[in-house]
């Protein structure tokens, strides 16, 4: 969980909507008020490699959340990273500058 | 002049997001290879530049920044070697050794550099370390018969930064 925080893309998994070298702000506050909801995008830490990734909200059952990249031909969804949970959930992308 | 948003830049911590996998699924790229050797040269320059304050703590402030620029160098010199070994032993298929026989003494020469600034601060390694990633970033980005282009990294440590047109 971060009050905020930059990123940059690395990776095609997010395309059209991020390219690699794009920056990002995001953070956590906006899921103080709301939960998180379909269409999201998030950034979370994979509890495999501890690598952050940024994907798509797609499905929500029982508090668990399904991602998957917009780029669905070059991206791995949560078949790979497994239904995420809210706690690993480091916050939403707020905008693309 | 700076702006509230230079501000806000500075002070908000900044990290990578991967929308990437390495199954392998065929998406290969050595942007963040190259981006780790300009942070392998910008930590280089940092602790070169370093000077200790002579004041009451400032023995401990040296070593506490020497600590964690030599940290952030040696995961990033580890990060192109890692980056380059994916791209090399995955993508890389005999036949473009065909066109570029010198492949493999290329990436060779990126693992020695890259442990080379490692052990060392040495500014000219680091350099010959990103001047490498970056042939090899043009290699591959031909056999993907892309035309590259160089430009500028706008990162601190100035130089470039190769892409596909």
């Amino acid at each position: 969980m971060l009050l905020l925080s930059f990123f940059r893309i690395i990776g095609h998994s997010m395309e059209p909507q991020f390219k690699t070298g794009d920056r990002v702000l995001a953070g956590y506050i906006p899921y103080l008020i709301s939960q998180p909801k379909i269409g999201d995008i998030i950034v979370f830490k994979d509890r495999n490699t501890e690598r952050v990734f940024v994907k798509r909200i797609k499905k929500i059952k029982e508090n668990r959340y399904f991602v998957e990249g917009d780029n669905r031909k070059d991206s791995l969804d949560s078949g790979k990273f497994g239904w995420i949970e809210k706690k690993e959930i480091m916050g939403k992308v707020i905008s693309k500058f | 002049m700076k702006t509230a948003f230079d501000f806000l830049l500075g002070i908000v911590p900044r990290q990578i997001a991967y929308a990437h996998c390495d199954i392998p699924c065929g998406i290969y790229d050595p942007h963040l290879a190259q981006v780790s050797a300009h942070t392998v040269i910008r930590m280089t320059d940092l602790i070169l530049d370093l000077k200790k304050e002579e004041t009451e703590t400032g023995d401990k402030e040296f070593m506490h920044k020497i600590a964690r620029y030599t940290k952030v160098k040696e995961e990033h010199a580890e990060m192109v070697k890692h980056e380059v070994r994916i791209i090399w032993g995955d993508y890389f298929k005999e036949e473009h050794l065909k066109d570029y026989p010198d492949l493999h003494n290329l990436v060779f020469k990126i693992m020695k550099l890259a442990s080379k600034t490692r052990q060392e601060v040495d500014k000219q390694s680091a350099s010959d370390l990103l001047s490498s990633v970056q042939e090899f970033a043009q290699i591959f980005w031909k056999t993907k018969n892309r035309e590259t282009v160089k430009v500028s990294s706008s990162y601190p440590t100035g130089g470039e930064i190769v892409l596909p047109k």
